[in-house]
């Protein structure tokens, strides 16, 4: 069963200055500790870039993040990838997660095309053989003929962004998470990008797109959900949610709690 | 936060099981550094035998020491300790490294580990090649002892992957760490007995070199090499030293894994 339920989730953000990260503070404090004395305390800042935020996704949901930047979308999405886990309340997963945040993880400029395909799709979650069988599709979505037999580095950066593309699109995802702009290089391919990836998102049970795009989460998603300074201001229908948020936009309502706390 | 130590035991049982991508982008790594060489991955070991060569005939006559005795004693011990030092050093940078890919991805960070232990072994037996030209031109030194290298290596892997877990976490979180230990190892090729032997400490040697662990490490590495049997007391300050590493990296892993993204 593919879901996704968050409970209370709350994610802070240590800001490890200069002073505070160093070993010096770390070893005074513990020293003085041992002799006795009280070592002066450090403020620990930290940045509260999620909180409490609850919410539940089951097979076919469809759901888009809106809010302004720094609202808490991209953090949203790192949480649900495991890449960040919440300083407290739980997440639980079931399905196999594909986090589409950068399209070529692991890429190496002196590798040849083929060479990348392998490394990025095997971060991407593919192994050799799904690679193997796939090779063919990336290669020719890619249209890079005999330039994937040369390294990247004599790839202009549409040809990059081409490769790039095809290797992410071709995933095979339970919950697929997408950031907003996965580049998509000139008019040509932009066209024949968003028919894969639209391929992309039906193969997928679950879709979590941040995106600032309104017309982008009106055709694709079935939900919405608002962010404002890290807090789930509301969840629901598309229409709806992105009604609230232009609203809001338009009247700042009072702010909602501080970003930044220092315990 | 509390100790999840499942957490700590998927991500190493992972990426053990990630071997696919650690041996490729260990391979990639070593050809990476040295694409558009003509001696490709050698330059490594030419360097280091050269350095060896030189130090051997300078500084054979400064210990009173016979060449040939000391030539092979120089090459086993640098060969041995280019291993065990890249380790550490490597360690260091394990997971800095890996920031962009771990801070957009949930994968095995374990598999930046055994990347860095597989890459230095594959470096290891390029350095091999320099110990083949010592026995071609003083073929006494080889005898069958020369099998106990395999499960020196083995042990010297084992510790090995602990110390780059452990190292690359403190690293992460300490960046004063990584200087510091650049520095240490640096002055350990001095303390420990690479271009001298422990008898010539005399007494002081139980002192200097017995508490060594680096100098374990390497003499179950060496000693083979030199077709002699290491000692029993290196066999087994280093098989106890990966069962106690192993048990507090485990602590300390189940402990932070989940902060590692935070420290980047």
């Amino acid at each position: 069963m593919t879901a996704a339920i968050l409970d209370n989730v709350t994610v802070d953000f240590p800001i490890y200055g200069s002073s505070h990260k160093s070993l010096r503070q770390t070893l005074f404090a513990a020293t003085s500790k041992l002799f006795g004395h009280e070592a002066p305390r450090q403020p620990r800042v930290v940045v509260r870039a999620l909180e409490n935020v609850t919410f539940e996704l089951h097979d076919g949901d469809r759901l888009g993040l809106i809010g302004h930047n720094g609202a808490g979308k991209s953090t949203l999405l790192r949480v649900l990838a495991g890449v960040y886990a919440p300083t407290t309340g739980t997440i639980r997963l079931g399905g196999r997660i594909s986090p589409l945040f950068i399209t070529s993880p692991g890429l190496d400029l002196d590798d040849t095309g083929y060479e990348n395909i392998k490394t990025c799709g095997m971060f991407l979650g593919m192994n050799a053989s799904e690679i193997k069988e796939r090779l063919t599709d990336i290669a020719s979505f890619s249209e890079l003929g005999e330039y994937l037999d040369l390294p990247v580095r004599t790839y202009s950066s549409g040809m990059l962004t081409r490769l790039g593309f095809a290797i992410a699109t071709s995933i095979e995802p339970d919950i697929l998470l997408l950031d907003e702009g996965l580049a998509t290089g000139d008019v040509r391919f932009a066209t024949r990008a968003e028919q894969r990836l639209k391929h992309l998102i039906a193969r997928s049970s679950i879709l979590v797109l941040a995106s600032h795009s309104d017309t982008m989460i009106k055709t694709v998603c079935n939900r919405c959900a608002l962010l404002e300074k890290g807090h789930l201001v509301s969840i629901g229908p598309v229409e709806q949610i992105i009604d609230l948020y232009h609203r809001r936009t338009e009247a700042p309502a009072a702010a909602i709690g501080g970003a930044v706390a220092i315990s | 936060m509390k100790p999840d130590y499942a957490v700590a035991r998927i991500d190493l049982i992972e990426g053990i099981f990630a071997f696919q991508i650690w041996t490729r982008l260990g391979w990639q790594e070593v050809k990476r550094r040295y694409r558009r060489t003509v001696f490709g991955p050698l330059w490594a070991t030419l360097s280091l035998g050269i350095f060896i060569g030189a130090i051997s005939f300078v500084w054979a006559p400064l210990f009173n020491a016979d060449v040939r005795t000391y030539l092979p004693y120089v090459t086993a011990g640098m060969v041995s300790w280019s291993f065990v030092s890249a380790l550490i050093t490597e360690g260091c940078v394990s997971l800095t490294a890996g920031e962009g890919i771990i801070k957009q991805l949930n994968f095995p960070y374990s598999t930046f580990a055994f990347m860095v232990v597989w890459r230095n072994t594959i470096v290891l037996f390029h350095h091999l090649a320099i110990l083949i030209v010592v026995y071609i031109a003083l073929p006494e030194r080889v005898s069958f002892n020369i099998l106990l290298f395999i499960p020196g290596l083995l042990i010297v892997a084992v510790n090995g992957a602990w110390i780059v877990i452990l190292l690359g976490m403190v690293s992460a979180r300490f960046r004063d760490i990584p200087p510091l230990i650049g520095n240490l190892v640096q002055v350990m090729l001095f303390v420990t007995p690479i271009f001298w032997e422990p008898s010539q400490l005399g007494a002081k040697a139980q002192y200097v070199v017995t508490p060594n662990y680096l100098y374990h490490l390497v003499d179950i590495l060496r000693s083979p090499l030199l077709g002699d049997r290491p000692a029993m007391f290196s066999y087994a300050i280093t098989i106890l030293g990966a069962i106690l590493g192993w048990v507090v990296t485990l602590m300390v892993y189940a402990r932070f894994r989940r902060r590692i993204a935070y420290w980047l």
